[in-house]
């Protein structure tokens, strides 16, 4: 026959096995969503003005609209145009590996969302666009490399959108380590 | 009567683990594809993105130029060439995986042979407010083309992502020797 004691402890180790299982769970949640979070952009920080992010001061350097026939000669077909965007940043601290993961996105406010192009799409691109220089690279490549403190990068992002969002444009930054902080500034873009 | 209570206990407890048990959906269904399905005659959408087929076509030789060199690819079966619209709503996405499933329920994947031709859709981006058109290419043996549904998604053995089955049209008539693919599509 169980002691008293043997039976008490028996209880008490059924109990905790809720416990245990429970916590086991919530654990598992926890890290499961904070995983999510770093992958999603959900607070986003809207410019115009030059926000500090990610160890830099970021502004819009130059956007472009192609595909129209006014900033180049070259009309795309249909909907398509093609959007370029440059973003400045000035570290204001040694960043690392602070930009990893890195994303850019453009969106218009309706839930629609587009991302670059690949690089070498990109690059073609900027040589028939501009033979002489060297094309500039994107976010991710330019987080290997970020620049020292005080010192500015400028990268470059091109987009394929629908000449109908093109007014609602704005674009989206954030890197991995911050998500799901981001910023975000209006493009500014005229289709008339 | 103690033993009974526990013999009984035991009993009730063993047959609701083995309920639970059985009734517990797999994490392959938990995880699975959100399915949408709908025939060749209509536009098929999901939350993410639709498609519009066009046209099936089915021959025993393909032929395209790659590269300015004339390219002819016959088969042991039959080429079924699908000729689709796709429209992406959220996000720019492509859509990689195209699988037809032939009379006998059997699933081919796109043919990697054809990879080189013009059009692929599965090699295409799809940007928002942009439809973009394209090929599909299969190759199934002759006794597979009397049923056939097209199922496509963003990638092979989605998880948690649409995926999209159209019941294609029986193809009419014997299948043409030869296939031409211009730089336009069939």
């Amino acid at each position: 026959m169980a002691s008293d004691r043997e039976r008490k402890i028996r209880w008490l180790s059924l109990a905790s096995l809720s416990v245990l299982v429970a916590a086991a769970i919530g654990i598992n949640a926890w890290r499961n969503v904070d995983e999510y979070r770093h992958r999603i952009e959900t607070d986003v920080q809207p410019g115009p003005t030059e926000p500090d992010y990610a160890g830099a001061t970021w502004r819009i350097a130059q956007a472009r609209l192609i595909g129209d026939g006014r900033d180049t000669e070259v009309v795309l077909p249909g909907e398509m145009r093609l959007v370029i965007v440059r973003l400045s940043a000035t570290a204001t601290q040694t960043i690392g590996e602070g930009w990893g993961q890195c994303e850019v996105s453009l969106g218009d406010g309706t839930g629609r969302r587009w991302l670059p192009l690949d690089v070498v799409l990109s690059d073609d691109l900027s040589r028939d666009l501009d033979p002489a220089a060297e094309p500039l690279d994107g976010c991710g490549i330019t987080s290997l490399n970020p620049p020292a403190a005080n010192e500015t990068a400028t990268i470059e992002e091109k987009f394929v959108v629908p000449a109908s969002a093109v007014l609602a444009l704005s674009v989206t930054l954030s890197v991995g380590a911050l998500r799901p902080a981001a910023i975000a500034f209006p493009l500014g873009l005229d289709r008339s | 009567m103690g033993h009974l209570l526990r013999i009984f206990a035991l009993g009730m407890t063993a047959l609701v683990l083995a309920m639970l048990q059985t009734t517990t959906p797999p994490y392959a269904m938990l995880t699975g594809p959100i399915k949408t399905a709908g025939p060749q005659s209509e536009r098929v959408t999901s939350a993410t993105f639709a498609i519009d087929v066009a046209t099936v076509k089915q021959a025993r030789v393909l032929a395209y130029d790659q590269f300015g060199k004339a390219v002819e690819l016959d088969t042991s079966g039959m080429w079924v060439v699908v000729s689709a619209k796709l429209e992406g709503f959220r996000q720019t996405m492509s859509v990689r995986a195209a699988t037809l499933i032939g009379a006998s329920g059997r699933r081919y994947r796109q043919s990697q042979r054809a990879g080189g031709a013009p059009d692929v859709l599965a090699s295409k981006i799809v940007q928002p407010g942009l439809p973009t058109t394209g090929l599909f290419f299969f190759e199934i043996p002759e006794d597979e083309l009397s049923k056939m549904t097209l199922v496509v998604s963003e990638q092979y053995d989605p998880q948690l992502q649409d995926e999209i089955s159209v019941s294609l049209t029986p193809l009419p008539g014997s299948p043409q020797d030869r296939l031409d693919i211009g730089p336009d599509g069939i």
